[in-house]
């Protein structure tokens, strides 16, 4: 990966950020930062809230990247930091990143699929926005699992082992998020019909 | 196979198929039933959209402006750059209220930086010391007990009347092993209705900042107040959840803002 403003390398960048030089820092930032702030922004829905918890995160791999060695892709470390940087976040206050009570809610409160009965499909694509919009709309515990799984390519046991919940809770949460999902969108979709 | 057993089996084969392909009974009943098909095919869709907004956003300039600032007030950079004109400490902040307000510091004094922070370093660095003491030894039982490490370390560094100095981690050059135990901290602070009485050495900083102008001053002592607060909730979190690593760690950097917000407070009063 190579920034093409500063010409050098990821590698490179973090060779020098390791000296101490503000240009390397930069560029290390300026490479990850849409991924970093996509991801903090789509867990809290929240864009001030998510620029803190961007900038927390870089500035924890800054002040650690002296102990990178590479093993490892800078890419997967600085995700990582972030999801945990975000996640202590929630945790602190007290939203649940995944509890019982919200899986026993939510069993209460997930869409049905009223099999049998005549459904609306979600045909061709679905707008961007209002994916957003409906992500945003999911219980904090959900949309975490959603997050880290469909929108940032986690899998379970990875999940199970962040957020401290079991891999079938992990499957069990997402599918009640992409159900929830489908239902906000399919409102949304009416609703729109109903105005335009 | 029927409906029913569809919606069970669901959640385990969605992410088990990469392809999408579904197992023959299943693809059976699908082909032949509009709502199960509608519905596999709708949440195939949202986890395929899905994926399409990662990265999708930009963060605003501010965040690495105010991300450059703190790496030079920590001195993690070596070389600063002329384009970040403040120093500041924007990410110790109560979420729940209005856009953070920096600490406004210039950056030209980097020398006379230098020459204070040799006899902050004791002040700064046993407070980390006794931060990571705290966290990182003292069981969660005890550690409700004791009074604020901050406390005990300035009985002998007085903030107001800096001892000289001995060997201490530098501000501006930490130890790979500091660099490792700085980490975890979210921004965010909420703070409690009622504020404990402020201990002696947060007395003798707000003393110190007291000869400020009034509106830095409130700035200064907001600030303390926000680390304050951080402190003693993630250390009440920190008692009730003594196996998280992450809040011990989120804890040792709360103790570390604290540090660097006297640092950057007495190099202004210098």
């Amino acid at each position: 990966m190579t920034d093409p403003k500063q010409g050098i390398s990821e590698r490179e960048a973090i060779e020098q950020a390791k000296q101490g030089h503000e240009a390397a820092f930069e560029v290390l930032y300026h490479l990850h930062k849409r991924r970093v702030y996509s991801l903090c922004l789509r867990m809290v829905s929240n864009p001030a809230q998510a620029e803190d918890l961007a900038q927390e995160a870089f500035l924890q791999l800054f002040r650690k990247i002296a102990t990178f060695r590479g093993e490892s892709a800078f890419s997967t470390w600085l995700h990582r930091m972030t999801v945990n940087v975000v996640l202590m976040q929630l945790r602190k206050k007290n939203l649940p990143v995944v509890s019982l009570e919200e899986t026993l809610e939510a069993d209460n409160e997930a869409p049905r699929k009223e099999f049998g009965a005549k459904d609306v499909k979600l045909t061709g694509a679905v707008d961007r926005l209002q994916l957003q919009r409906a992500i945003d709309r999911l219980p904090p515990g959900y949309r975490t699992v959603f997050v880290l799984h469909d929108v940032e390519g986690f899998e379970h046991n990875e999940i199970a082992q962040m957020v401290g919940c079991s891999i079938g809770n992990s499957k069990s949460q997402l599918h009640k998020a992409r159900l929830k999902l489908r239902e906000h969108l399919k409102f949304m979709r009416a609703e729109k019909a109903k105005t335009g | 196979m029927t409906c029913s057993e569809v919606e069970r089996i669901l959640p385990e084969l969605l992410d088990g198929a990469p392809d999408g392909a579904l197992p023959g009974g299943l693809e059976a009943h699908v082909k032949s039933c509009p709502a199960c098909s509608d519905l596999v095919s709708d949440l195939k869709l949202i986890a395929s959209e899905a994926r399409q907004l990662a990265a999708t956003e930009e963060p605003a300039p501010r965040v690495w402006v105010r991300i450059a600032a703190q790496l030079r007030a920590e001195g993690l950079i070596s070389d600063p750059a002329i384009s970040v004109p403040t120093i500041s400490v924007p990410t110790i902040r109560d979420p729940e209220s209005a856009p953070a307000r920096p600490i406004l510091v210039p950056t030209s004094s980097r020398r006379r930086w230098t020459s204070t922070a040799r006899w902050l370093a004791p002040v700064a660095a046993a407070l980390l010391v006794a931060g990571s003491y705290v966290v990182s030894h003292k069981p969660a039982p005890e550690m409700a007990k004791q009074p604020a490490p901050a406390a005990a370390v300035t009985a002998q560094t007085p903030v107001t009347a800096p001892v000289p100095v001995t060997p201490a981690a530098p501000v501006s050059a930490p130890a790979p092993q500091q660099l490792a135990q700085k980490s975890d901290k979210p921004t965010g602070a909420i703070r409690p209705a009622v504020e404990p009485e402020p201990s002696t050495e947060d007395q003798q900083f707000l003393s110190a900042v007291s000869t400020l102008a009034p509106s830095t001053r409130a700035t200064y002592e907001n600030q303390l107040q926000a680390v304050n607060a951080d402190i003693r909730e993630t250390q009440a979190y920190v008692d009730r959840n003594p196996g998280d690593a992450d809040a011990r760690q989120h804890l040792m950097d709360a103790y570390q803002q604290k540090a660097l917000l006297y640092q950057i407070a007495l190099d202004r009063i210098q």
